[in-house]
């Protein structure tokens, strides 16, 4: 009785023991193909003023007050940081006026178009006015998985009267990047 | 209220227990004594019920009133049968009698560790295992009725034999009912000590023995918590002394209860296995036939069984989580095992002859400290002068065997009990009053704040009496609040909505939610998230390296590329991104007909044919020659070129590739190959976290000092990722829709 049982015993523990043994799958056929991914829609983007959670972005020279629900005034450096997710095809945008009060004082302005400290370009303008400035960027100056620091730096600001008032630059509509 | 429902909850199952152990030791003819009834039956009944709950569990019928029944059953047959009273106490003879000044001194030292370690079992339950997986399992159980197939947590895969009695106690008591469990199993096994001692007319060394054990820093934080070491421990020593009861009288019947319990030993941990080892050998020396040991075998089998079917089926391996080489699954990978295996034998220690101090005084590095007083361990050697001594230090030797898979003081303690019992008798015999001085000695040096005074600081042991807490004058959620372990919980319970599992890289207490939470590294597809997420991050595990071989021009069925080189770091592995075939410049297209496999790891060979360079076919297996992987095309194809990416970490990997002749045997193909530099994908952030959402994983905790952190952090709009909340050093993230 006592031997059978051990017996028994002996040939439960054998039987799950090889069970566990041999249990390889069939051959697989190829999975779905993963699709290769792009930069979000999102990601790559002109910044504008307006945009609900916009300051975020901001990095300096950049007032915080939004004008008109359009525009806010810049310092001498206005600065931004976007994730672009990518660094092919983008191209600086900056969308921007040089109001004619301030034209009135400082008389025509150079502003350096700036990419991660690179100088991208730099104009000037001679009448005030509504400006747009777009430029492809070096796929070298970024890195994909990093923030981009996008600038515009005026020379001349214009200077208040009342000392504690801050200097003006530009008034400031959209800054970013573009993927074309 | 809550703090009634734990005692209820602990009293009624430990009385369950005590009640069906009665019951079954007087059907066997047993006849214990007073001092043994109590921890003798409670353990027996604790076995057998163990496994009418995992019947419970295995029919899905784990509701409240049938665990109720349950509990109710063994205590009213107990009643009705008149077992469950104690036997009268025998006039104590001259021998058995400690003098009167040992028994107030040992007396009032038990009483106030007893006061210690009550409270402390009664308070909110937040130790590290306990709130985590061994209660989180247990209300993942009851939450689902019954086992639940398990594949993404090899801890659930451990034999569950202890936690079987939390799950009556958790649902009535939930946590603390547990602790209060465990702390039962404590008191019984330091009672089955002393009660031994009386057995064998050693009462001061039984009950000096019983003290070194109750005293034990270690096992009075283990026993006060819902872990399982002290519980085993008592087992192993039950089964030990059982063997002592038969071999007094020899009833055959005794040979039951010792093969139930050496089976339960198996059942309430691994290791305690040996004790199988030990009654049979045990039963075979004494009797010179194998006819009483294939018995205890036998009825061990009982115990062992239902655990070795369980993991069988859900995992196709009867032991897992260990022996995955030979019972090889997808579900657990061998290296994994064995990196995890080999770190249980240091833990980091760099000197293991570091380990006497390390155990006995330092305690941070092993997680506990038995008791400066061990330092005289050595002493119990002396015991073996005596049949007594021999008799108790061949099971200790047979455990400490085993310690030495897993150095955390812990497991020291199923070997405790033998080895305080040696050291008694040793001092008991040589000198008593060296023998006392060393008790109080070690309840000194034991009690908490004399214990922080000299152990590290991170020693695993208590702190203070929690009182109020136990008693929810402080309450619960309060007492609680102040872990992080638990607030992660909450963090999680909060934000991640029922049914989605939530992704971290180190645990949480997840008992204290009803999420699902996979650790990255308890799984087999907990590994392949995490592989992924870090290549969003980590360089050197991306695509790195591409090997371009240039196959002679011809139409081929079967290709196979098969690796030669052997591992110099027990870590590396073969990992392979992507496996390309050209003709002509043009990739072929992968069609459906084709069939992949590869050699280890063939459920994961997918991964390197699915155009992700967030995922990677790995071996999961220390790299070394014979590795390969295979294409059958289903038809001959035209290829001349075959290029196979692989990652950073790979150093000695080389390769050659191999066709099928007429015959259809694999042979060497002549093709050079030129090493190129891979080009990565720009947004391997997102191929990761589009891997995880395809594992159905939306959520990720990361604590700020996980790997990666600062990535997750930096980067959300890379990942795909919204911060849900930043609170108590982690983070925890959703996958943007």
């Amino acid at each position: 009785m006592t031997l059978g049982l051990g017996l028994l015993s002996l040939c439960g523990v054998l039987s799950v023991f090889l069970c566990g043994c041999g249990d390889l799958p069939e051959p697989y056929a190829p999975p779905a193909q993963q699709p290769v991914f792009e930069a979000p829609a999102e990601s790559v983007r002109v910044l504008k003023m307006a945009d609900p959670g916009a300051a975020t972005h901001f990095v300096q020279d950049i007032s915080q007050s939004l004008e008109a629900n359009t525009w806010r005034w810049t310092g001498k450096r206005p600065t931004v940081r976007v994730f672009p997710g990518s660094n092919r095809k983008l191209r600086y945008f900056i969308d921007f006026e040089i109001a004619p009060a301030t034209f009135e004082q400082t008389g025509p302005v150079t502003v350096s178009f700036i990419v991660n400290d690179h100088l991208l370009d730099r104009i000037r303008y001679t009448k005030p006015g509504r400006q747009l400035f777009e430029k492809q960027v070096p796929a070298e100056w970024t890195d994909p998985n990093a923030y981009v620091i996008l600038a515009a730096e005026i020379d001349k600001l214009w200077l208040p009267l009342r000392r504690d008032a801050p200097p003006l630059g530009v008034i400031l509509m959209a800054l970013g990047l573009e993927r074309k | 209220m809550k703090a009634l429902a734990a005692l209820a909850g602990a009293a009624f199952t430990a009385a369950a227990c005590y009640g069906l152990g009665s019951v079954i030791a007087a059907q066997l003819g047993a006849r214990l004594r007073r001092a043994e009834k109590f921890p003798l039956a409670f353990v027996l009944g604790a076995a057998v019920l163990h496994l009418a709950i995992f019947a419970v569990l295995t029919v899905k019928m784990a509701y409240k009133p049938v665990l109720w029944l349950l509990l109710g059953a063994c205590m009213a047959i107990a009643l009705h049968t008149g077992d469950w009273r104690l036997p009268r106490a025998a006039e104590p003879s001259q021998e058995t009698r400690l003098p009167r000044v040992i028994r107030y001194l040992f007396g009032g030292i038990a009483a106030a560790f007893t006061v210690l370690y009550f409270f402390n079992a009664w308070a909110p339950e937040i130790s590290p295992d306990g709130a985590s997986y061994h209660l989180g399992l247990v209300a993942r159980y009851l939450r689902a009725r019954g086992f639940e197939r398990i594949t993404t947590d090899m801890l659930a895969a451990f034999s569950g034999g202890v936690d079987m009695l939390y799950v009556p106690a958790f649902a009535i008591g939930r946590h603390s009912a547990a602790a209060l469990l465990h702390f039962t199993f404590l008191m019984a096994l330091a009672l089955a000590v002393l009660a031994y001692g009386k057995r064998i007319g050693k009462p001061l060394a039984g009950a000096a023995a019983a003290l070194l054990v109750y005293l034990s820093p270690v096992v009075g934080i283990d026993g006060t918590t819902a872990y399982t070491d002290v519980a085993a421990a008592a087992i192993v020593f039950s089964v030990f002394y059982w063997t002592q009861l038969w071999d007094e009288n020899r009833k055959r019947r005794i040979l039951i209860a010792i093969g139930l319990l050496a089976g339960y030993c198996y059942a309430a941990k691994y290791t305690a296995f040996v004790m199988v080892v030990y009654a049979a050998g045990f039963v075979v020396w004494r009797t010179r036939k194998w006819q009483p040991a294939a018995m205890v075998a036998g009825c061990s089998l009982i115990m062992i069984a239902p655990w070795a079917i369980k993991d069988w089926v859900y995992l196709q391996n009867p032991v897992a989580p260990f022996a995955n080489q030979w019972f090889p699954n997808r579900y657990l990978y061998v290296l994994v095992e064995k990196l995890w295996a080999a770190d249980l034998r240091t833990y980091r220690l760099v000197n293991l002859w570091m380990l006497p101090l390390e155990v006995t005084i330092r305690g941070q590095a092993t997680q506990g400290t038995i008791g400066v007083i061990f330092l005289a361990a050595p002493l119990a050697l002396l015991a073996l002068r005596s049949r007594e001594g021999r008799k108790i230090l061949v099971p200790c030797a047979l455990l400490l065997a085993t310690y030495f898979g897993n150095i955390g003081t812990r497991f020291l303690i199923s070997s405790l009990p033998f080895l305080s019992l040696a050291l008694a008798l040793v001092l008991d015999t040589a000198a008593p009053a060296v023998l006392v001085a060393a008790i109080i000695l070690h309840a000194a040096a034991s009690w908490p704040p004399v214990l922080e005074s000299y152990s590290d600081a991170w020693n695993w042991s208590l702190h203070d009496l929690p009182y109020k807490a136990a008693l929810r004058i402080v309450p619960e959620e309060e007492f609680l609040g102040r872990h992080m372990e638990y607030q992660w919980a909450r963090m999680v319970e909060k934000y991640v909505p029922p049914g989605k599992p939530v992704f971290t890289l180190t645990g949480l207490a997840d008992s204290y939610t009803t999420r699902e939470v996979l650790i990255s590294y308890w799984g087999g597809l907990n590994n392949d998230i995490g592989d992924a997420l870090a290549m969003g991050w980590n360089k050197t595990w991306q695509p790195a390296t591409l090997w371009v071989f240039s196959l002679p021009q011809q139409k081929y069925r079967r290709l196979r590329v098969t690796q030669t080189g052997t591992a110099t770091l027990r870590e590396e592995q073969w990992n392979i991104h992507e496996i390309r075939f050209f003709e002509c410049g043009s990739e072929l297209p992968r069609r459906p007909g084709w069939r992949l496999q590869a050699s280890p790891d063939p459920w994961g060979v997918q991964r390197a044919f699915d155009n992700s360079e967030a995922t990677r076919w790995r071996s999961w297996e220390k790299l070394r020659p014979g590795m390969w992987i295979s294409v059958d095309f289903g038809q001959e194809e035209s290829v001349d070129q075959l290029t196979v990416e692989l990652s950073g970490d790979e150093w000695d990997a080389r390769m050659r590739l191999e066709t099928t002749d007429a015959r259809g045997r694999w042979i060497p193909l002549a093709a050079p190959v030129e090493k190129r530099k891979a080009q990565n994908s720009e947004l391997l952030r997102r191929a990761a976290t589009y891997e995880a959402h395809l594992q159905g994983v939306d959520y990720f905790l990361i604590k700020d000092h996980d790997f990666g952190a600062k990535d997750y952090a930096e980067y959300p709009e890379s990942w795909g990722w919204t911060r849900l909340e930043h609170n108590y050093g982690a983070s925890l993230y959703r996958v943007d829709p």
